[in-house]
């Protein structure tokens, strides 16, 4: 899973180089507008290391965002789960909120807060919190019928029980959705470090924009997607781990 | 105790004519009973009906001294994340765990007590559903097609045994399987297609026990009973 993902993302980077050479040289662009591989090469190793640690910074805040979001997306999504006049306002509020762009609310916070760690976290789980809601929602407002009838005829359905039965039916499709919203927390907040932050591989990613620097900026992409690869293969691991354990390779 | 439904009708709320209409009848006893017909003739919907499962039916059921009605049907499953065994031993009373080892022998489920759920074949499946209603405490219990993919012997071996382990309860089984019900159920509501009246007529099966055996002449009249009325 993991090798694969970065396979993945290895033969998509280097189409993309290729396809920038190839309109370099295609049309005779000049190297101060997309630089030589070799200067591309001397640029990585001139920043790989500040970039890198760039890159971790913003791993960070983006892992925390989403554990953030999933935590809440779930609280949300159980207590929104149920065919109430609540649970129908929570789903309501959801789909129209999540259809507003979140970036457009980020000056805001900067305003607020500041160009600190916490509004950059706190963009980050906006980012990846609304389509883990919906999912969320979607899941646990579905009844499992043909196993929760046994429950409710009997009287023995608790609503701890009703949400295991509705998870673990969709384990697949929540580990899905969770490691999906990784890349969301990531360009999330990216998005906030290059719009007004002091760190992280967005605001390196800005400071290149204003020198022009187009291959510190095909480096810090290089370094966000072998990122992005790993955390998600990682993140998918974990969920094949925890559907061996809890359905004993029933769904493997 | 008894059942008593009494005018009982039924229509989809997307459909144009009645499921079935003034379908009146009476379980006076405990005892193994059926439904039978057809498919598509309202045996499940009326079943519903009785457990309270729907609600928007025309009539009146009175099940006067039944406390708690149980449906359960043939597609239901348990959840996987344990064994079968374990499931069982939470859902079922502490009180009715020797009972339970017992239903477990005679329903042949011996060997697969430790498999998870989506590992057993759709007999075994029905069985351990059927074992969890059967330990619950209820008055009565309908049995939607709960013996599905059971072979013949075995059916019947569990249909004795539930005739003899609970005879102060009430069951309405329903099967497609014309020679058992005939042979081991007590009551037999037989359903008939929409366009004849009465839409359903009862009729008395032979209601054979452990140990008891039913003559070949009678078998046949009850069946040819059945068939009539269908």
């Amino acid at each position: 899973m993991l090798p694969r993902r970065i396979l993945q993302f290895l033969i998509i980077y280097c189409l993309f180089i290729g396809t920038l050479m190839l309109v370099k040289y295609g049309l005779r662009l000049s190297d101060y507008v997309i630089p030589a591989p070799a200067a591309i090469f001397q640029t990585l190793l001139a920043e790989y290391r500040q970039y890198t640690l760039a890159t971790m910074n913003t791993l960070t805040v983006a892992v925390v965002g989403q554990v953030l979001s999933v935590i809440l997306a779930f609280a949300i999504g159980i207590v929104g789960r149920r065919s109430t006049w609540f649970g129908s306002f929570i789903k309501v509020a959801a789909y129209n909120i999540q259809a507003y762009p979140i970036v457009a609310l980020a000056p805001i916070l900067f305003i607020l807060l500041g160009d600190g760690f916490l509004t950059r976290l706190l963009i980050a789980a906006m980012i990846c919190y609304f389509p883990v809601l919906l999912s969320v929602l979607g899941i646990m407002s579905k009844p499992v019928e043909d196993i929760e009838h046994f429950y409710r005829a009997t009287g023995k359905m608790r609503w701890q029980l009703e949400v295991k039965i509705r998870a673990f039916e969709n384990l697949s499709q929540l580990t899905t959705v969770i490691s999906g919203s990784a890349t969301l927390a990531m360009a999330g907040t990216i998005v906030a470090e290059f719009i007004a932050a002091d760190a992280g591989i967005g605001y390196s990613i800005r400071i290149a924009l204003y020198q022009s620097d187009l291959g510190k900026i095909v480096i810090a992409l290089f370094l966000i997607g072998i990122t992005i690869a790993a955390y998600q293969g990682l993140l998918e691991l974990l969920g094949s781990a925890v559907k061996r354990a809890w359905t004993g390779n029933a769904l493997s | 105790m008894s059942l008593i439904c009494d005018s009982i009708g039924f229509t989809y709320p997307d459909a144009a004519l009645p499921l079935f209409s003034n379908v009146s009848f009476r379980l006076p006893a405990p005892g193994f009973h059926a439904f039978f017909g057809p498919s598509g003739v309202g045996k499940t919907s009326l079943a519903r009906i009785i457990t309270g499962g729907i609600g928007r039916f025309s009539g009146t059921v009175t099940s006067a001294g039944l406390r708690t009605l149980l449906y359960s049907y043939n597609t239901e499953r348990l959840p996987g994340w344990s064994s079968v065994g374990r499931h069982l031993e939470r859902v079922i009373p502490p009180s009715q765990h020797r009972r339970l080892a017992e239903l477990v022998e005679i329903f042949g489920l011996a060997d697969c007590i430790g498999s998870r759920f989506n590992r057993l074949s759709m007999g075994q499946r029905n069985r351990v559903n059927l074992i969890r209603y059967l330990l619950q405490d209820c008055d009565l219990l309908i049995m939607d097609e709960s013996l599905a993919n059971v072979d013949e012997l075995t059916r019947e071996k569990i249909i004795l045994a539930v005739k003899a382990l609970f005879p102060e309860r009430y069951f309405i089984y329903i099967s497609h399987n014309v020679t058992e019900v005939a042979r081991f159920c007590d009551a037999i509501l037989v359903f008939r297609s929409a366009d004849k009246a009465p839409q359903t007529v009862m009729v008395q099966g032979g209601n054979l026990r452990d140990g008891e055996s039913l003559s070949r002449s009678a078998l046949d009249a009850t069946l040819l009973e059945i068939m009539n009325a269908a």
